[in-house]
């Protein structure tokens, strides 16, 4: 228990120490304040640009022809209340005459009506907000709404009644709001998955270095194989759950000083309003999963003998990994959390980390099922850690080429 | 103290490495484990520092099974190399640590030794701006900086210039004056025969010979004469026995047995012009090719 501590002190300062971990941590936080005060940016910009563009006269013209004379009236009064940001003029010219205005610059667009229930709209560039024409259309239909109407003999006032009626609707909710909870669910499992292949990385590459530097010789002899298992892995879980923490807490941070900024996003809203169950949920399904991935990338880090090997040698374990990571993707955006799959997969130790995570962050889990998963989750975390640590203690003395699966399991039987 | 290797055994797989090692060291003498390369060395020791169980036979210290919690052991490794990109202050506390020490006890053992190696000027440097012997010294203090009760020394001279090895030497023999039990291990036999009391010669995971050297190299058979004279050359055409000339222009002269002994130096000395002539004792490295050359 001791060397653990000291092991566990070691290794923690070794990765609060590197130039590469603080780097990072600082990069994102960085990255993370510049899209947080993003919208307080552009408002700022916008703010100087629009005190330019607000005097009268300035605004960009749209043209209006309609080959029906009589509704010219209705159909200009219309489009003037409907598009505020731009002067609307009615013309009499012909297409080439417009087409040409506009690629002149003298106007923005032009809609030459045909009829209440046909019209040509043109524009010089189409932008990919433009939604012009689904204002018109809507104009366009209600006006031929209200014609028809009126000549089928219904007065002005029923006609306002008729169309102007408003359906409301209430929503009550008995399990989990998946809309609102899908961006947090995303953005978690997939931090948990960086997480999880950087430092999982960072252990195998960690012990390999050691083994083949040598400095194993004088370690194996100084220190139980359980404890620098568990003291490098603990160590390292430590390290990205403080990565973690400085991100996610920078980010909560920035938010609340740019709430107002954000205004009713509610994606990002919903993001930072995770409830705090799932927070702790978040938090152990974290831990466990990253400490028993870990166990295993150090296992495999034990065995090569050197750097260059450990992209191979890990291969199986990220495979495993990544394979977890799509059948929990793939579920969340197919919206189908329940699935038979995603329920075994909520059980098995490697990928209830995150699949379990995700039925609880977007569906409504009993908690024995929680209960089951989380206890066989630990039960495997302590088994795989002390295998891993007896593949460690054979593996580190083995030299040469990278074992075979089936001579570890040999030297294991053995152990 | 006291340290026994009783009837060890090992294998890997279906190779069995070691076969009934037995070995016997006490404290205040060094102790020199001696093999070819492959013949199990590293792995009895690394038996002895539990990296792995035997799968036979017992490590008694004091008599009693060997209680590693008690028991501090220091191992300078064949392979050398501990973190490269690390300062050495901070890599030589935390063995020291590892191995149980306080921090403040750690810091004052490893300022010692640095002190004592003439290392001081390099404490706060990164172990890979050293040169290969002073990393090596570096190494050597993780294995006696906790004051352990047994040092392990795996080819502790190879790579050290003639001033180092002579500090090394000093050392060794302060560790060995103070009580300890020093384990050797090396192939440059020379040291061995300077600090060993004892010997075990281990070929193909057997030990072939073991004991006092002093008593090993008595009890070797006396049937070899070394002759210098500046007649060498006719004494070995007219003596009669199977001789050869060594390569310091001596003779070696073979015996039948040992009895012949005084009629044959007597001989000699009557017929011819004899500057020295002694009974041949061997060197360790004699006894080491004798028993080691071939392997098992």
């Amino acid at each position: 228990m001791k060397q653990f501590g000291k092991i566990f002190k070691f290794e923690l300062k070794n990765y609060l120490a590197n130039k590469v971990f603080a780097g990072v941590t600082i990069f994102l936080v960085v990255l993370l304040a510049v899209v947080m005060f993003f919208p307080k940016i552009i408002d700022a910009v916008k703010g100087t640009e629009d005190e330019g563009d607000t005097t009268p006269g300035e605004l960009a013209v749209m043209l209006v022809s309609d080959s029906d004379a009589d509704m010219t009236e209705y159909v200009s009064a219309a489009f003037e209340e409907a598009f505020t940001d731009y002067e609307v003029k009615v013309v009499t010219d012909g297409a080439d005459q417009i087409k040409q205005q506009i690629s002149d610059g003298d106007a923005e667009c032009a809609f030459v009506i045909d009829g209440l229930s046909s019209y040509t709209y043109y524009v010089n560039n189409l932008s990919m907000y433009d939604s012009n024409t689904e204002i018109a259309d809507a104009i366009l239909q209600n006006l031929y709404q209200m014609h028809a109407m009126a000549e089928s003999g219904m007065s002005a006032e029923q006609i306002q009644d008729i169309l102007s009626m408003q359906i409301t609707h209430e929503t009550e909710m008995l399990g989990k709001d998946q809309m609102k909870n899908y961006f947090y669910t995303y953005i978690m499992i997939f931090a948990l998955y960086m997480v999880i292949l950087l430092y999982g990385q960072m252990v195998a590459t960690n012990v390999a270095t050691e083994k083949s530097s040598r400095a194993m010789e004088v370690l194996i002899t100084s220190a139980k194989p359980v404890s620098m298992m568990f003291g490098k892995v603990i160590a390292s879980c430590l390290a990205g759950f403080v990565q973690l923490l400085a991100v996610f807490g920078s980010a909560f941070l920035f938010y609340n000083l740019n709430k107002d900024s954000w205004g009713d996003n509610g994606i990002v809203a919903s993001i930072f309003d995770m409830p705090i169950e799932l927070l702790i949920f978040m938090l152990i399904f974290f831990i466990l999963g990253f400490v028993i991935y870990a166990f295993l990338f150090g296992a495999v880090g034990s065995t090569v003998s050197k750097l260059e090997d450990i992209n191979t040698a890990v291969m199986p374990i990220t495979m495993l990994f990544v394979i977890a990571f799509m059948v929990v993707m793939f579920s969340l955006a197919g919206n189908s959390v329940d699935t038979p799959v995603m329920v075994a997969c909520s059980y098995i130790p490697f990928t209830s980390p995150m699949a379990m995570f995700t039925r609880i962050a977007m569906s409504t889990v009993p908690w024995y099922e929680i209960a089951i998963s989380i206890a066989i989750l630990v039960a495997s975390v302590i088994g795989v850690g002390v295998l891993s640590a007896k593949i460690y203690r054979i593996g580190v003395l083995m030299y040469g080429n990278a074992p075979k699966p089936k001579d570890l399991f040999k030297a294991l039987k053995q152990a | 103290m006291k340290l026994e290797l009783r009837n060890i055994e090992k294998s890997f797989g279906e190779k069995e490495v070691l076969k009934q090692i037995s070995l016997t060291a006490e404290g205040g003498k060094a102790f020199g484990l001696l093999g070819r390369n492959g013949a199990g060395k590293t792995t009895t020791i690394r038996i002895l520092m539990n990296v792995f169980p035997a799968n036979a036979g017992e490590v008694l210290f004091d008599g009693e099974p060997i209680d590693y919690n008690k028991v501090k052991l220091g191992y300078l490794p064949e392979e050398r190399g501990l973190y490269p990109k690390k300062k050495i202050i901070d890599q030589l506390v935390y063995f020291a640590e590892l191995k149980g020490m306080n921090h403040n006890d750690a810091i004052a053992a490893v300022d010692y030794w640095l002190d004592r190696l003439g290392m001081m000027e390099h404490r706060n440097k990164r172990l890979d701006t050293l040169s290969k012997g002073n990393q090596q010294k570096i190494q050597l203090i993780t294995a006696i900086a906790h004051d352990p009760q047994i040092v392990i020394l795996d080819e502790p001279f190879s790579g050290l210039d003639p001033v180092n090895a002579m500090l090394l030497k000093d050392v060794v023999m302060e560790e060995i004056a103070k009580g300890k039990i020093v384990l050797f291990s090396s192939h440059q036999m020379n040291y061995i025969e300077e600090f060993c009391d004892s010997i075990a010669i281990l070929n193909g995971g057997k030990v072939v010979l073991s004991g006092d050297l002093h008593d090993i190299k008595r009890n070797y058979p006396r049937n070899r004469l070394v002759v210098r004279s500046l007649a060498v050359d006719k004494i070995k055409e007219e003596i009669g026995k199977r001789c050869e000339k060594t390569a310091e222009d001596e003779l070696m002269v073979y015996l039948e047995s040992e009895d012949e002994k005084k009629a044959v130096m007597t001989s000699l000395t009557e017929h011819y012009d004899i500057d020295e002539i002694k009974v041949f004792e061997p060197t360790l490295n004699d006894i080491f090719v004798e028993y080691a050359g071939n392997q098992v």
